[in-house]
């Protein structure tokens, strides 16, 4: 009994050693590394990350609240223009992206090749112009709704590569770069696996993995301030 | 004796317990902070500048989303101000859509036929492609208008554009700020300097009052989707 009870204190103290060797081990290397300033720059991008997905979360509850205010006004004054007017902005929402939508399609998985080969280092990454090669073939196969990282494709969408990241819609994205399109699927299946551009990037090991898929769904346009904002320089002609 | 052992034996599990958890979530920390090893701090800077300005903006509109909804409670709008600003939103979603016809300044750019080769569509998905990277906020490619999904094809020597058939000289009209759309065309190594190699007839001029059309409402296709939420 007392030697079980030794062995036993003997192996919790063994690895409680370990452990303290370890975690200061990992502070002490922490720190010479790339200087503090990259670190605590990196540590307040993770917050101002994780506040602009509350603020996100707020403005969403705040708009569906106004959307339900809306709506009983519209019954109680049983006012059918405010209801027609409802209606009508839901629907011209979800057609300008700015809902977000279910439906099927293909989804496409992009990573740069894991090693270097005997070519040029620029054959083994992936480039702005791969990736929007495949969005305009998706968009010519009849593509209903788009996204690259999560982030819906609008007019003014154009991903650029930089450095091992992506920038979509001002964001930036780690790989791997995920293109989401909902459409026929096997239409746009067929149509990016034909692509000579999408051989070409596999003959180095770029990975390119396209899969059908039942049910996608696309989040709908992120705005960070008032739609009317975005659309200052344009006057309507009627 | 015995209490003594059973004492420290707790305390001994207890601050491992503690440590334990302690490094994991060390390690997650680290393993989040990881991401941006192969960023330079300029990077992480111009990120977090990002980050911030969308949160100030998105600060901003909550407290306007707060103040519409609290207008709301109160009973004081008026059902004319209600159905205003309705027809407000309503109207702006189709802007963005592209479904209005819209005024505004920006480029004009031509690219006339006869060249070393064909003007193909690659070529002005090329040229559009480099618009959209400055904020452009209408395109229209011989007045077609170029909306999200637009698709840009090849049909023989000519190009199809929203399913329409396009002949050169193609006259591809932009609304957005004029200098930095033609600052990112005339890029070293950039479109215009391949369509001179090309030795294409291009021509860019700025305009204070482009009018670019509508797209017509049947070609915004939604048939496959479905609206979540």
């Amino acid at each position: 009994m007392n030697r079980g009870i030794r062995a036993m204190t003997f192996l919790s103290f063994f690895i409680f050693g370990l452990l303290i060797n370890l975690q200061f081990k990992g502070t002490i290397m922490a720190k010479p590394k790339n200087g503090t300033t990259a670190k605590e720059l990196a540590e307040q991008l993770e917050h101002e990350k994780s506040e602009n997905a509350k603020l996100m979360e707020q403005l969403a509850n705040l708009e569906v609240e106004r959307d339900m205010l809306w709506k009983n006004i519209g019954n109680t004054l049983n006012n059918q223009q405010i209801n027609e007017l409802l209606k009508k902005k839901d629907y011209e929402y979800f057609r300008a992206g700015l809902t977000s939508v279910s439906g099927s399609g293909i989804v496409i998985t992009m990573e740069d090749a894991p090693a270097k080969g005997e070519l040029d280092i620029e054959d083994y990454i992936i480039h702005d112009n791969n990736i929007n090669d495949i969005l305009d073939e998706l968009k010519a196969n009849g593509a209903q709704a788009i996204s690259v990282n999560g982030e819906r494709v609008v007019l003014n969408t154009r991903p650029v590569c930089a450095g091992p990241t992506i920038i979509v819609n001002g964001n930036r994205y780690p790989p791997p770069y995920i293109i989401q399109a909902i459409g026929d699927p096997d239409i746009l299946y067929d149509a990016i696996e034909n692509m000579p551009q999408v051989a070409l990037m596999r003959l180095t090991n770029i990975r390119v993995d396209v899969e059908k898929q039942e049910e996608i769904i696309i989040n709908k346009y992120r705005m960070y301030s008032a739609l009317e904002n975005s659309l200052k320089g344009l006057e309507v002609v009627k | 004796m015995k209490v003594f052992k059973t004492v420290s034996l707790t305390a001994v599990c207890l601050v491992m317990g503690i440590i334990v958890a302690w490094q994991y979530r060390s390690v997650k920390m680290n393993q989040v902070l990881a991401q941006y090893e192969k960023k330079s701090v300029s990077e992480i800077i111009e990120e977090l500048l990002a980050e911030k300005n969308n949160n100030e903006n998105l600060k901003q509109r909550l407290q306007e989303l707060q103040r519409e909804v609290d207008t709301f409670k109160s009973g004081e709008m008026d059902v004319k101000e209600n159905i205003e600003a309705l027809e407000q939103q309503v109207l702006a979603a189709r802007i963005k859509a592209g479904l209005e016809t819209v005024k505004g300044a920006g480029l004009i750019i031509t690219i006339e036929a006869g060249g070393l080769k064909t003007v193909e569509d690659r070529h002005i998905e090329e040229l559009i492609n480099e618009l959209k990277a400055s904020d452009v906020q209408a395109i229209s490619v011989n007045d077609e208008r170029i909306v999200a999904m637009s698709e840009i094809r090849k049909a023989g020597d000519y190009i199809m554009v929203n399913g329409n058939q396009l002949v050169p000289p193609y006259t591809i009209k932009a609304i957005g700020h004029a200098d930095n759309m033609e600052r990112s065309l005339k890029l070293l190594g950039g479109v215009l300097e391949k369509f001179q190699i090309y030795e294409f007839k291009t021509s860019i001029k700025k305009e204070e009052n482009i009018v670019i059309p509508a797209v017509r409402e049947e070609y915004i296709k939604i048939d496959r989707l479905t609206p979540v939420q």
